[in-house]
Order: structure tokens, then sequence, then C-alpha cells
């Protein structure tokens, strides 16, 4: 095994995967190989249906490839069960782009981070809820605002508190998919300077779905360009937006609408 | 200023706009609370074949404006007061029957929240063509032909095959799509669309936006709710701003964003990530939008502004003009610094 490989976290080897629907089969992955190193943030942007969600998807191990197969730390997951799979699932987690939608309504902010710990047993009563404040000053929301619901909160922050309960399990992997499309430009940068943040502090890896591309330079280490299903490119930040070579990226890039004149 | 029920029958303004808003304000109710004021005197004009771009950060009002305008407010809000007319009619003083007339029909919609806009029960053939047949504005099979070709139109491949898909069998930017078909199929004269291209790559958001552009020049006035300033600038003709639910500037776009007067549009823009911009530092507006049960008296935005160094940023900051087509409700923005 050469260094680089070594410290590799999560490895998607040649996966692919196909759904049944009234309108026929639909590949949406189509033989995608894709590594993440430890302490590496990976972007993945492209077109619209051309697989980045369902990628993510089977990178978490929540639905099956249809061939190929998602190495997590070495480990195939297709083939880990049960209680295993559990302690193998507490590594990863997912940021989606509605935050409210993957946080419990009747549950306030302190109650949504302490629910994984809970169902993971970490901890006692109190413990967990001395943990899960201190997440929650983490991610940037006072403790004084701990017991409130997820609608008293803005956008902004119910991102926040749904990342402060993906980091209560201390994952080494976070997939967000989209985690800033449904936010304001200020808010949007207040989570950007956050994820940097606890990418420096904590060395989590990440792969990072956006087609915001302007966040995805900031953002990521590597970038993969797909689409219809495949990468067609992939290379570090600064040679993707540089100087890319795939007619795809290069009208992806063209695209874009400058803010300032 | 208070809330009375509006007095005797009224006319409408004397501009041509296609949508003429004045002085909306929308409350929520509250259990052991005064009604909660989240829209406070909001006033714009939509010209036809223009579209206004309304801008400004999570919770300053903007969806709840334009569902004002709508009336598809939930039971918790109080009927909004002020005038919004659209075709020589007050639509807030329209009563909801005759408002399901005009809506899905006049006027096109597509929400921020696409669960809300979809039935994950119906194929989109059938939410598609439920606008058409409802108004009875065409029979089944042309209502299909207008559902499958809008569907073309907003960049849906293979749409024959398509239509007959239920919601999640598609990708994120696919029924975001849809849902501007969907707004686009009973060709309305008014469009209003809250962040309709937030979940589709770049290249599907210029061609959205150049089919938006053709809605445009065929007349059609859009209300364009987004947080994309790059989006803004690319097809809004002008912009308002909004902070704690009022107007704070309004302009023609180009100009807001190359001159912005107000700090907090100042502070939008140093917000903004651009590509190629990686080195510039990211300058969030610091702290948060204000609690609107406790609004900072005088001007709104004081506790967050960087210059609010006077005693007269203690006080209610009007609209005022500034030059012909702009207006800003900052003291400061007169001498443009
Ligand atoms: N559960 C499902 N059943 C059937 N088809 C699906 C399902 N989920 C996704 N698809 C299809 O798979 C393809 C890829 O979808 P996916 O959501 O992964 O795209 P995406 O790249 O995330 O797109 P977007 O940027 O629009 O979110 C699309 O054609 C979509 O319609
Ligand atoms: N049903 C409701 N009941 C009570 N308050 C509400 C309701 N809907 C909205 N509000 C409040 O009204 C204010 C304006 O909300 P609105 O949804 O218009 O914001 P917005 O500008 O569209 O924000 P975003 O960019 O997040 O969509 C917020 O403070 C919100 O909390
Ligand atoms: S009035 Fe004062 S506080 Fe308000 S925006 Fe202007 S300078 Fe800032
Ligand atoms: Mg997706
Ligand atoms: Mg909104």
């Amino acid at each position: 095994m050469s260094d680089s490989s070594r410290h590799v976290l999560v490895h998607a080897d040649d996966v692919t995967k196909t759904f049944s629907t009234p309108a026929g089969d639909v590949q949406a992955v189509r033989g995608v190989t894709l590594s993440v190193r430890r302490g590496e943030t990976v972007g993945v942007v492209g077109e619209s249906g051309s697989g980045k969600s369902t990628l993510a998807r089977l990178i978490m191990g929540l639905q099956p490839c249809t061939s190929g197969r998602v190495l997590f730390d070495d480990q195939d997951l297709s083939t880990v069960k049960g209680g295993d799979l559990r302690r193998l699932r507490r590594r990863m987690q997912m940021v989606f782009q509605n935050p409210f939608g993957s946080l419990l309504p009747h549950y306030s902010a302190v109650a949504n981070v302490i629910e994984p710990l809970r169902l993971h047993g970490i901890g006692s009563k109190s413990s967990r809820r001395a943990r899960a404040i201190e997440l929650l000053d983490t991610v940037g929301v006072s403790e004084h605002f701990a017991d409130l619901y997820p609608t008293q909160f803005s956008g902004g922050q119910q991102q926040r508190i749904a990342i402060a309960r993906t980091l209560a399990l201390e994952p080494e992997l976070l997939v967000c998919d989209e985690p800033t499309s449904s936010l304001d430009v200020s808010i949007q940068a207040q989570i950007l300077a956050l994820l940097a943040e606890l990418q420096q502090r904590l060395g989590l890896s990440c792969v990072f779905i956006s087609h915001n591309l302007a966040v995805v330079q900031r953002l990521a280490d590597r970038v993969a360009v797909m689409s219809h299903g495949k990468v067609v490119e992939e290379g570090p930040t600064a040679q993707i937006f540089d100087a890319p070579q795939d007619p795809y990226t290069q009208q992806l890039l063209s695209a874009v609408l400058p803010v300032t004149a | 200023m208070t809330l009375t029920q509006r007095a005797e029958p009224h006319d409408p303004p004397e501009s041509d706009a296609l949508l003429s808003v004045r002085e909306l304000h929308t409350e929520f109710l509250r259990e052991q609370a005064e009604p909660l004021r989240v829209v406070d005197g909001v006033s714009f004009d939509v010209e036809r074949g223009k579209a206004l771009a309304i801008v400004g950060e999570s919770g300053s009002g903007k969806s709840v404006t334009v569902r004002s305008v709508l009336r598809l407010l939930p039971r918790t809000a109080r009927t909004p007061s002020g005038e919004a007319w659209f075709h020589g009619r007050d639509l807030l003083s329209l009563s909801q029957r005759e408002m399901r007339r005009i809506r899905g029909r006049n006027i096109g919609m597509v929400f921020q929240n696409a669960a809300e806009a979809m039935n994950p029960t119906l194929t989109l053939e059938r939410q598609l063509t439920e606008h058409l047949l409802w108004h009875g504005i065409c029979g089944k099979s042309e209502a299909r032909e207008r559902a499958v070709r809008a569907l073309g139109d907003v960049g849906i491949p293979e749409p024959e095959r398509r239509i007959r898909v239920y919601p999640f069998q598609l990708s994120g930017g696919m029924r975001q799509r849809a849902m501007i078909a969907m707004a686009m199929v009973t060709e309305p004269a008014l469009l209003i669309a809250d962040e309709p291209t937030t979940a589709v790559d770049v290249t599907v958001q210029r061609q959205i936006l150049d089919l938006l552009v053709g809605l445009k020049d065929r007349g059609t006035g859009v209300i364009m709710i987004t947080h994309d300033l790059g989006v803004a600038r690319y097809f809004c003709d002008q912009a308002v701003v909004m902070y704690a639910g009022r107007v704070v500037e309004q302009a023609p776009t180009s100009e807001l964003l190359d001159t912005p007067r107000h700090p907090y549009t100042k502070g939008l823009l140093g917000s903004s990530v651009e590509v190629g911009g990686q080195e510039r530092p990211l300058l969030p507006i610091p702290g948060s939008p204000p609690d609107l049960a406790h609004r900072p008296a005088g001007c709104a935005f004081h506790p967050r502004c960087a210059q609010a160094e006077s005693p007269r940023c203690q006080e209610e900051q009007e609209l005022i003009s500034i030059g012909d087509e702009r207006a800003a409700a900052c003291w400061k923005a007169e001498t443009g610094r």
C-alpha cells in the first residue's frame, strides 16, 4: 500500500447505483471511485441529478450499492452487520440541506443533541446534558437558548444545532449535502467559518456537496466534478478552478454569475 | 402607526405597475402576548416585463411579504393591512374564494419549501395539469401536452417519460425545476418565486433564468426572493433589501450592488462568497437578526452596525430618496459613505 493510501478513511470503489422507477431504470451512480483521506475535505460539485446525493448515501451506507463497494477504514460496509455496523455508523455523520428536517421538532435544542448520545447509551443523564451544552457552545449556540425548540431558531441557528447533533458522536467523517444552500449569505459565512474551524480543531474528514462553487473553492482540498452519474474530473481545488480540463467542468465554471461587476 | 381596518372603497394608485404594494403590514397572533409584527410598512412596485429581487437575511420577512400578497398566510396570521393592487383590484380586500381564482392562474408561485408545493402521492402529470384543469383553461389532452412542454422548458430530460414519476423519484434540482414548470404552465401575468434555484447547479440555474428572461420579454412581471446576489444581478432589474420586516434600501439591482448605500446592504455584500475571491476574508455581519418581539429602538440595525456612532441612529429611519430611483433608510446614506 502506498503512503498516501494508508491515510484513506473512506474509499468508494467503482460504485454503481441503479433505481427502478415507473419511467424505467435510472443509473444514478455509474462506476465512481473516490477516496477521502483523514483530515481532508473533498468537494463534490456537478449537475443536478448527476448522483451526488446518491453517492453520499452510498458512502454513508444508507443505501446498498448495486455493484462495487465502500470501504470505511478498510471495512466493507456491506459485510458489517448488527452491533459492529452501529459502531461504524457512529463514526460517520451527515448534514442535510434542510436543517429543520433533521431536527426533532418536539425536542428542545439541547434534547436534540442529547438524543444520539442517549440512543447509543453514552454517559449518564446529567453528563449527556453537560456534553450537549458544550457541543452547542462549540457551534455558537449559547446555553441561554438551549431549551428553546427548533422553530424558535433561525435557519442558520437550526443548521448549527443540526451540526452539533452530528458532532455528538464524535464522527471522523462528516458528509454535508448542500449544508448552506438554504441559508442566507451572512449565516452561510458563519457556517463556513464553523466548518473550517471544526476541521482544524477536530481533524474531521469531510465530503462537501454543493452547487455553490465559491463555497467549495473556499473549503475543499480536492474537488470531484460529477455529470451523468460519473466523476468526469477530479483534482486539487486550485487545479480544478484554474485549469479545468473536462468540458463539463469548463461549462460549469463559465455559468457562475458574478456578484461584483 | 396603528393597524386599523381600511377605510372606504379606495382607488388604485396612479402608477401603471403590474403589482403595487403599499404599506403592507402583517402580524402573527401569539398566546399571552401582543401580536408579532413581521412585515412593517413594506411598499414596492413590480412592472410588467421586469423582475424585482427581494433580498435580506433569514427571518427578515421576505416570504411573509409575498405570502401576504398571495393571501397564503397561516391561520395564526391576521389579515394583512395595506394595499396590493393587481389588475385594478386590491388583493388584500378580496375574499379567499376570489383569490383562489387568481392564484395559480394569473399569479404563479414557486415556493421555498418543495414539500409544500408538491403532493408526494401524485405523479408530476397530475400536479402539472391541476391548475390548467381546475381553472378550466384547457382540456385534458392539451393540459398534458402543455405540462410536458413546460417540463422540457425547465430542462428536465425526457419529459414525456418523467411526467409519470412521483416527486421523491426526482433529484432535488429536478423537483425544483418541476415546481417552476408547475408555476409557469398557466402563463401567469405575475410570477412569484421564492428561492427558485437554490437546489440546481449553475448551468441549470442559468438555463432557468434565461427561460424566465423569455417570460419577462413576453411581459410577465417577476418577484424573486433570493440569497444569491449574483442571481439578483443577472436577472432582476430592481431590488429591495429587507431588514426586520422593513425595506431598508431599494435601487436598480446593479446600482445597489455596485454602490450599496445602507450599511446593512454593504454587510450582505461583505458576507458573499465569490469564485476567485477565496483570498478575500469573509466579513460576516456581526450578531444576528433582531428578535422581532424586541425590536431595537430607532434604526433596527444599530446593534450590528459598524457605523452606528451617532445619536441619530437611535431615531427611527425613514426611507429617504437618493437620486431618482434609489432610497435608503439610513441618515448616512445620503452622503454615500
Ligand atoms: N429513491 C429514488 N428512486 C428513484 N430514482 C432516484 C431515487 N433517488 C434518486 N433517484 C434518481 O437518481 C438520479 C440522481 O439523483 P441524486 O439525488 O443523487 O442527484 P444529485 O446529484 O444529488 O442532484 P441534485 O443536485 O439535484 O440534488 C436522478 O435521476 C434521480 O431522479
Ligand atoms: N407561522 C408563523 N408564525 C409565527 N411567526 C412566523 C410564522 N412564519 C414566519 N414567522 C416569523 O416571521 C418572520 C419572517 O419570516 P419569513 O419566513 O418571511 O422570513 P424570510 O425572510 O423569508 O427568511 P428565509 O430567508 O429564512 O426564508 C420570522 O421572524 C419568522 O419567525
Ligand atoms: S442609521 Fe445608524 S445604525 Fe442605522 S444603518 Fe445608518 S448608520 Fe447604521
Ligand atoms: Mg442532491
Ligand atoms: Mg423565506
